[in-house]
């Protein structure tokens, strides 16, 4: 045998060594870490709703439950008419790939008319880091077909458009509200230092052959990293929660609901006072739902000086003044990407928590309008990581959503 | 040496060279590997950075790393990523390249794992970035959520 050979040969063997190695290593370290769930760990395989990082999920008006998911660069989509117990066959949304941004705080959105239209909008990242557009499909028909997609932030520039929240009425009034950098990309161009970016409103009615989407400023210096909340109030104007960014990075919670004439408000009201200060990504936005006396019921997550862990509060002037925040979860217990839905005077309130190896999904309500809440309770556990959970509803009884990935899609009557 | 045998021993080298680069750039993060890391930084003064793709501001933290490591080519900097998402792992690998920082010591959180690889770490930490652990050199963690200035990275990793 050659030197060369005995050379490759021993390369060969160490490098088979090492790789054995490194298996048995990882079998062991998962076989002690998984043991108790070994056989909650699910196969992934193509693009089935398992192997998605998030899910969305929505009622349409007929009542069926839409959960939608994007893997591949396409989304797919099933449809349960027994509230989430049965799903029909995945269905591909027929138009062409194209990346789209789903994890952590993004994610496809989807909405109905009441003449069966479904409307889709999601993000879509572009060639450069940081970059993405705000995309849009329509279908009159029920999810048969999809329009081709449209790219709603009009500035045809190549910087971050992304976050998109929508919101679609009965009679096919699209609002989607989005996170902009297009001033920020222009003042750096000039050298300028900027903070955050800017929120933006865009409009449009496919029904009605109105196909352009408006493009409208709300709001600049916003955090940039954190999904937006929108809800209608009893009066259908549509209110914004978000994060903003306040003095030197100081990223609290404002609320703006979007009046016409003598209604208009053109300051955000500042909602938290938690004072947390970070030049960074928090990767934890709110949530707003209004009842329908127009209170508006409101949580949101912080690390502040003042303020740590999820908040609730309501407000019945829409957000002038504000109940004293109610702290909910266990802070130290990771308890964090609160969601909530209110009903007359029920309010739901859902949280993740982590114990050191499992995700536990956490609930609790308030029959009351949010004077008080019951003990909060665990209802459902994930084990190979979690999706953010959302609340959805139905005739007025609300469900939460929660991907749990190569695990199950939850959907459960609170 | 039979004709063959050099024909295919030529690329097995070149094979095995490549692969055990690609290995050096990012190692999967686990408990073992934290334990280890500490140990061996036990008595020097280093940093623990965590990122992600996801995170504009983390880019600002990573350009400064890069800038200070052209100056100095020993800095004790351990790089983590954490999305822990399979989807994002040539993401991943660019940024580090376009950064220079594939010398230094990187780990990524693996698929999925990503609460439990920040509770190793930090159980009070929320997965808020970019997020800087300047650590003594007796082992003791700080915790710092948000872009940490150059001055201060100098400070810790070079005076």
């Amino acid at each position: 045998m050659s030197m060369l050979t005995r050379i490759v040969s021993v390369l060969v063997v160490c490098t088979s060594m090492s790789a054995i190695t490194n298996i048995s290593e990882a079998a062991g370290h998962n076989h002690q870490a998984m043991q108790p769930k070994k056989q909650q760990m699910a196969r992934c395989e193509g693009t089935e709703i398992i192997c998605a990082k998030t899910v969305t999920s929505a009622f349409a008006p007929n009542g069926d439950l839409w959960r939608l998911w994007a893997l591949d660069s396409s989304i797919y989509f099933q449809i349960s008419k027994d509230e989430g117990k049965t799903f029909s066959e995945s269905n591909r949304v027929g138009i062409d790939k194209e990346k789209i941004s789903a994890r952590n705080e993004n994610r496809p959105k989807i909405a109905f008319d009441k003449y069966q239209g479904v409307y889709l909008s999601w993000a879509t990242p572009k060639e450069k880091k940081y970059t993405a557009d705000v995309r849009f499909s329509y279908s009159s028909d029920y999810g048969k077909t999809f329009t081709q997609p449209v790219t709603v932030n009009d500035d045809n520039l190549l910087t971050g458009h992304s976050f998109n929240e929508m919101l679609v009425t009965g009679e096919g009034d699209i609002s989607i509200v989005w996170l902009d950098s297009r001033h920020s990309y222009q003042l750096r161009k000039q050298g300028k230092k900027t903070n955050g970016s800017a929120l933006y409103l865009g409009k449009a009615n496919y029904r009605k052959g109105d196909k352009n989407f408006s493009n409208e400023q709300l709001a600049n210096n916003t955090c940039v990293c954190c999904r937006i909340a929108m809800n209608y109030n009893n009066h259908g104007e549509i209110a914004v929660f978000w994060r903003h960014i306040y003095g030197d990075n100081i990223r609290e919670f404002a609320l703006m609901t979007l009046g016409q004439g003598d209604s208009k408000q053109s300051t955000p009201y500042q909602i938290s006072y938690d004072r947390w200060k970070i030049n960074g990504c928090p990767h934890q936005g709110g949530a707003i739902s209004i009842n329908e006396n127009n209170r508006y019921h409101l949580v949101w997550f912080n690390q502040g000086e003042v303020g740590k862990g999820i908040f609730y509060a309501s407000s019945d002037d829409q957000g002038k003044s504000l109940t004293k925040p109610l702290s909910v979860g266990m802070q130290s217990a990771q308890a964090a990407h609160p969601h909530m839905k209110t009903n007359g005077n029920r309010i739901d309130i859902v949280w993740t928590q982590f114990t050191g190896t499992e995700h536990e999904l956490w609930h609790q309500y308030s029959n009351d309008n949010g004077k008080s809440f019951t003990q909060a309770a665990v209802i459902a556990k994930a084990f190979n990581g979690s999706d953010r959970p959302f609340i959805i509803t139905k005739d007025n009884v609300s469900y939460v959503s929660w991907q749990r990935p190569r695990q199950s899609h939850l959907v459960q009557e609170l | 040496m039979s004709f063959f045998k050099k024909l295919i021993s030529g690329p097995i080298i070149f094979f095995l060279l490549i692969s055990n680069v690609v290995f050096a750039e990012s190692i999967a993060f686990n408990k073992e590997q934290l334990t280890a890391l500490k140990k061996q930084n036990m008595g020097k003064q280093w940093l623990m950075l965590l990122w992600s793709v996801d995170c504009p501001p983390c880019f600002k933290e990573l350009a400064i790393l890069q800038k200070l490591q052209r100056q100095h080519d020993d800095l004790a900097v351990v790089i983590i990523n954490t999305d822990a998402s399979d989807e994002v792992n040539a993401e991943r690998i660019d940024i580090i390249e376009k950064f220079e920082l594939n010398t230094l010591t990187n780990f990524h959180f693996e698929d999925g794992t990503d609460a439990q690889s920040r509770f190793y770490i930090d159980p009070n930490w929320y997965g808020e970035l970019p997020r800087s652990y300047f650590v003594e050199s007796n082992g003791k963690f700080h915790g710092k959520s948000g872009l940490v200035n150059q001055s201060l990275l100098t400070k810790w990793l070079i005076n």
